[in-house]
């Protein structure tokens, strides 16, 4: 039996993956709607290419749903789940094309409308110089620093994806901060930031 | 949002990271119809459905048997077994074989009790 859509909204992931693996149409599109966004987000910030980072979307949800009749609820958040299938994904993938160019082309376009043609160029040419700068980063760094300050993820979420302690989350975004900060120190003047102190 | 006006962090890198969050990838309009399509054929795979890659499990009376055997391991000493035994029924050389041992293959083998003797009977 499949639920109208719109009663799904607060349904919890978990009791969505659920209802899906018993066949409701509703949780396939509810689900399908609320994550393959941020799959798509988050291994768009890994990988750094559009196309590529759709592959890993379609590739982690296609794994999502062949693991929903075999899921153990209150062992993993999806989301959690799902960031580390992404994660592993990605570095499969940069490990085969070592070398490859990041194309940054690929930048989305801008999400909110509402902010003028000023701004929004410039948020972009911030968010394409942090791309580009996230790119140079070892990849478990850059996988460190994506979710703790992009994703907004805390460290105890962060450790149990990356499989490694909370001290290792702490030393992993505490390091690609710091290269991070120093790739992008010259940049600030140019991309809109006064220094007011 | 501009971080003109705003005391910059330590690192300098929360306008940065704000501006990444408001980026949200714009991914291609067939990318949700293609995930959808992948979950909708998962469905109607059913329960008894394998995954792609995975082999199918063995079925029949020959695969039975085959377990009741106790996989490949019994198998191959099986066919080792019988191979020895070919081996022995046709390829024993003559020459080491005295007259007392042809007699008594006479019980086991009849047939190279006959060869070794001139096939005279």
């Amino acid at each position: 039996m499949t639920m109208p859509l719109d009663a799904h909204d607060d349904v919890p992931d978990e009791v969505l993956l659920v209802l899906f693996a018993n066949g409701d149409g509703a949780a396939a599109r509810v689900l399908t709607l609320r994550l393959t966004p941020r799959v798509v987000a988050h291994a768009y910030r890994l990988l750094g290419n559009r196309a590529e980072a759709e592959d890993v979307a379609q590739e982690a949800m296609l794994r999502l749903w062949k693991q929903a009749r075999d899921w153990r609820p209150g062992e993993a958040k999806v989301t959690t789940w799902l960031y580390r299938v992404v994660a592993n994904l990605c570095i499969d993938r940069q490990r085969r094309a070592r070398g490859g160019s990041v194309a940054l082309d690929a930048i989305p376009e801008p999400a909110d409308g509402r902010a003028t043609v000023d701004q929004a160029m410039q948020e972009r040419a911030r968010a394409e110089a942090l791309q580009a700068a996230l790119n140079d980063l070892p990849e478990r760094q850059r996988q460190a620093v994506v979710l703790r300050h992009i994703e907004g993820l805390a460290n105890p979420e962060i450790a149990g994806i990356m499989e490694i302690t909370i001290e290792a989350v702490e030393s992993l975004t505490s390091r690609g901060k710091r290269a991070l900060s120093a790739a992008l120190a010259g940049r600030q003047e140019e991309l809109g930031y006064v220094d007011e102190r | 949002m501009s971080m003109s006006g705003k005391q910059r962090t330590d690192d300098g890198l929360d306008g940065f990271f704000e501006a990444a969050r408001g980026y949200a990838p714009a991914h291609s309009p067939d990318l949700l119809a293609r995930v959808l399509a992948d979950a909708e054929a998962t469905q109607q795979a059913g329960p008894g459905t394998e995954p792609a890659g995975v082999p199918a499990t063995r079925d029949g009376f020959v695969a039975h048997l085959y377990r009741l055997l106790g996989g490949w391991p019994a198998m191959a000493g099986l066919a080792t077994a019988a191979l020895t035994g070919i081996w022995i029924g046709t390829a024993l050389p003559e020459g080491l074989i005295g007259t007392a041992e042809a007699a008594y293959l006479v019980d086991i083998t009849p047939e190279m009790a006959f060869d070794l003797a001139g096939g005279d009977f």
